[in-house]
């Protein structure tokens, strides 16, 4: 067997194995050892002189003093800590008593608090578990659809690994050496494309059809507008403030994406001391979650860079290359093969897996097809806002399905979802149309280059 | 009493990642402080660089076995959750002999020797004049890797407990997802309306 088949024979056996349900960055580390081994042996050299050593060393240290994924355990901290600032039903309610006016207010009000707290917080477990017990049982008492109240609570909380300041474009950057300043600028007018193509589509289906969101009764909603503005500059101003400062330091280059997540999360430690919900208990918990899961990514990363890095010696990565420029694609079928890919690859897999382990796969095909590497990326990152909203794995539907009222089935949660399904390829063919939604903001900061 | 011998490494594990887990703690402050003195008060640390990836970097890798304890490293389990329990155990003792333990043991040994060349030459950082230290970074290596290896040695008894019993053995428990507390708590609830 020549190397580069032999590559392609780790692949395979990798996409076995993820399946059997191992944690996925042991069985990259294991993997890269076994066949780096064998890669790099020379006759006579003694067992520990093998190179794969020296290099699964060089791989974990170089995830160790990345400075990119710095971020990552910051922006997660910040998160955590806004999660449990008591923010979420004030700023819930503020929303709804000021958009009472117009149709469908309830689901607008929910998809907005959804957007803006996960936004924030960029968790998007906890985003449709607060609110499928906040905002769902009090839209289906309004007399709401099942279906979409369902729909509204499931898209909105995904938006959060989208809308920067998100964790998931930190992790595309240090994938891609794209560099997450950029990307930031990229992803800010098609994320909020697409919170306002769910924000119309509500709007229009409400208005169309009257029944599926009745309009509430005038003496419980209706607040001088004093009361109203008091209620917004109490819950919805400091939160809003707080995340526009931490992208406008990055975006106007006053701090790295790291020191801006540092400031933020400090500032989210203010917001909950504000709120009266800063308790020891609570620190503890938040300080503990963002280990658990800066381990779960990094880990990850240090597999899959082994991985990887044994995976193209081997010549894998020019293999696939080869394939793939003898099918003779167009760009734009190249476009649309590799995210229909990734779109499938979100049925049973989760985005980090997605974006550290199988997205490097394409970046070295981007070139030959002359697509930029930050388009892609603003690509990827629509595209698996569906991967949280497709069976079997929609993970936002089992969560809101975790603690809905047990008359509301999985199923009418996912076909509450498909809508907005229909709204994110919406966004994406809107952006591949109009390249400028992802170029204007990029190059009216940082230039033409 | 393997129970309990099983919880102590729970509870090693636990302490180790929830010690480095402060890490981020310090570096909100410190990073918050360097963005202060660098914009009010024009003076920049020459440290606070350094320092930022030294405490991400220990925080992850020091917490690699307490997030393998709490199993919360992300597995593609979209069939495995479907199985009955000792299908999973079988199936996860057999991977741990074969991708867990060769790759955490190449880890521990070459870590090992990486971190004690860095000691030898007394190894700081080369972006600031400072020299930071960072040979010190580099020993946590081989360190995280006898961490996993000892939590392994847990999880691989609670897999051959699982085949035995046909149910997966109590973890230690510290805290949740907020998903999952509040799924928890409203299926108590559920359970609870049920049987008044």
């Amino acid at each position: 067997m020549t190397n580069p088949q032999l590559a392609l024979v780790m692949l395979g056996a990798f996409i076995f194995i993820i399946l059997l349900g191992f944690p996925i960055a042991f069985t990259l580390m294991a993997m890269g050892v076994a066949f780096g081994f064998y890669a790099y042996y020379i006759p006579d050299q003694s067992f520990f002189d093998n190179r794969v050593f020296y290099l699964l060393s060089q791989n974990t240290f170089s995830i160790m003093n990345n400075d990119v994924l710095t971020a990552v355990p910051l922006f997660l901290f910040m998160g955590y800590m806004i999660e449990r600032s008591n923010i979420l039903d004030r700023l819930f309610y503020s929303l709804q008593v000021s958009l009472r006016a117009i149709p469908g207010s309830m689901a607008v009000a929910a998809l907005i608090t959804c957007a803006l707290f996960a936004t924030a917080t960029g968790i998007v477990g906890a985003v449709v578990t607060l609110m499928g017990l906040l905002a769902f049982p009090a839209m289906l008492k309004a007399g709401y659809d099942e279906k979409l109240s369902s729909g509204v609570i499931c898209a909105g909380g995904t938006l959060g690994i989208l809308i920067p300041p998100s964790i998931m474009l930190i992790v595309y950057g240090a994938t891609s050496s794209v560099s997450v300043v950029k990307l930031y600028a990229a992803a800010m007018i098609p994320g909020f494309l697409l919170a306002g193509l769910y924000i119309v589509y509500v709007i229009v289906r409400v208005t169309i059809n009257p029944k599926l969101a009745p309009k509430l009764p005038k003496d419980e909603s209706n607040l001088p507008w004093h009361k109203v503005v008091l209620l917004l500059v109490q819950a919805f101003f400091p939160l809003a403030v707080l995340i526009l400062s931490v992208l406008g330091a990055i975006l106007f280059g006053l701090a790295t994406p790291s020191e801006a997540a540092a400031v933020g999360a400090l500032g989210a430690m203010i917001l909950a001391i504000a709120y009266r919900a800063f308790t020891w208990q609570r620190l503890k918990e938040a300080v503990f979650l963002t280990a658990r899961t800066s381990a779960m990514v990094c880990w990850l990363f240090v597999g899959s860079w082994t991985f990887s890095s044994i995976f193209s010696y081997l010549g894998g990565e020019g293999e696939i290359k080869n394939f793939v420029l003898s099918m003779q694609l167009t760009p734009i079928t190249f476009l649309l093969l590799s995210q229909l890919i990734i779109f499938l690859l979100g049925w049973p897999l989760e985005w980090s897996e997605i974006i550290i382990i199988f997205v490097p796969i394409f970046l070295p095909l981007l070139p030959h097809y002359g697509v930029d590497p930050m388009f892609f990326g603003i690509l990827v990152a629509l595209n698996l806002q569906t991967s949280f909203l497709t069976p079997p794995m929609a993970m936002s539907a089992y969560y809101l399905k975790g603690i809905a009222p047990p008359h509301v089935q999985l199923w009418t949660i996912f076909k509450g979802c498909f809508p907005f399904l229909a709204m994110v390829f919406l966004s994406m063919l809107l952006v591949y149309v109009f390249p400028q939604l992802v170029y204007w903001l990029p190059n009216l900061f940082y230039g033409n280059n | 009493m393997l129970q309990r011998f099983l919880l102590l490494i729970d509870r090693f594990s636990m302490t180790v990642g929830h010690a480095f887990a402060w890490c981020i703690l310090i570096l909100t402050l410190g990073t918050s402080y360097e963005v202060f003195v660098r914009y009010v008060l024009r003076d920049p640390t020459s440290w606070a660089f350094d320092l930022s990836y030294i405490l991400y970097g220990a925080l992850f890798i020091m917490s690699g076995a307490y997030t393998l304890s709490r199993d919360a490293h992300v597995r593609g389990d979209v069939i495995f959750r479907l199985l009955p329990p000792r299908v999973q155990a079988t199936i996860e003792l057999v991977l741990y002999f074969i991708f867990f333990y060769p790759g955490v043991t190449a880890l521990i040994i070459a870590g090992y020797g990486y971190a004690h060349d860095s000691f030898l030459y007394k190894e700081v950082s080369v972006n600031s004049p400072v020299g930071m230290p960072i040979w010190q970074l580099k020993m946590l290596i081989p360190l995280a890797g006898i961490m996993l290896f000892i939590q392994g040695i847990a999880q691989v008894i609670r897999c051959i407990l699982t085949i035995r019993t046909g149910r997966w053995p109590r973890q230690l428990h510290d805290v949740e997802e907020l998903e999952n507390v509040l799924i928890h708590e409203h299926e108590q609830q559920a359970g609870k309306e049920a049987t008044t």
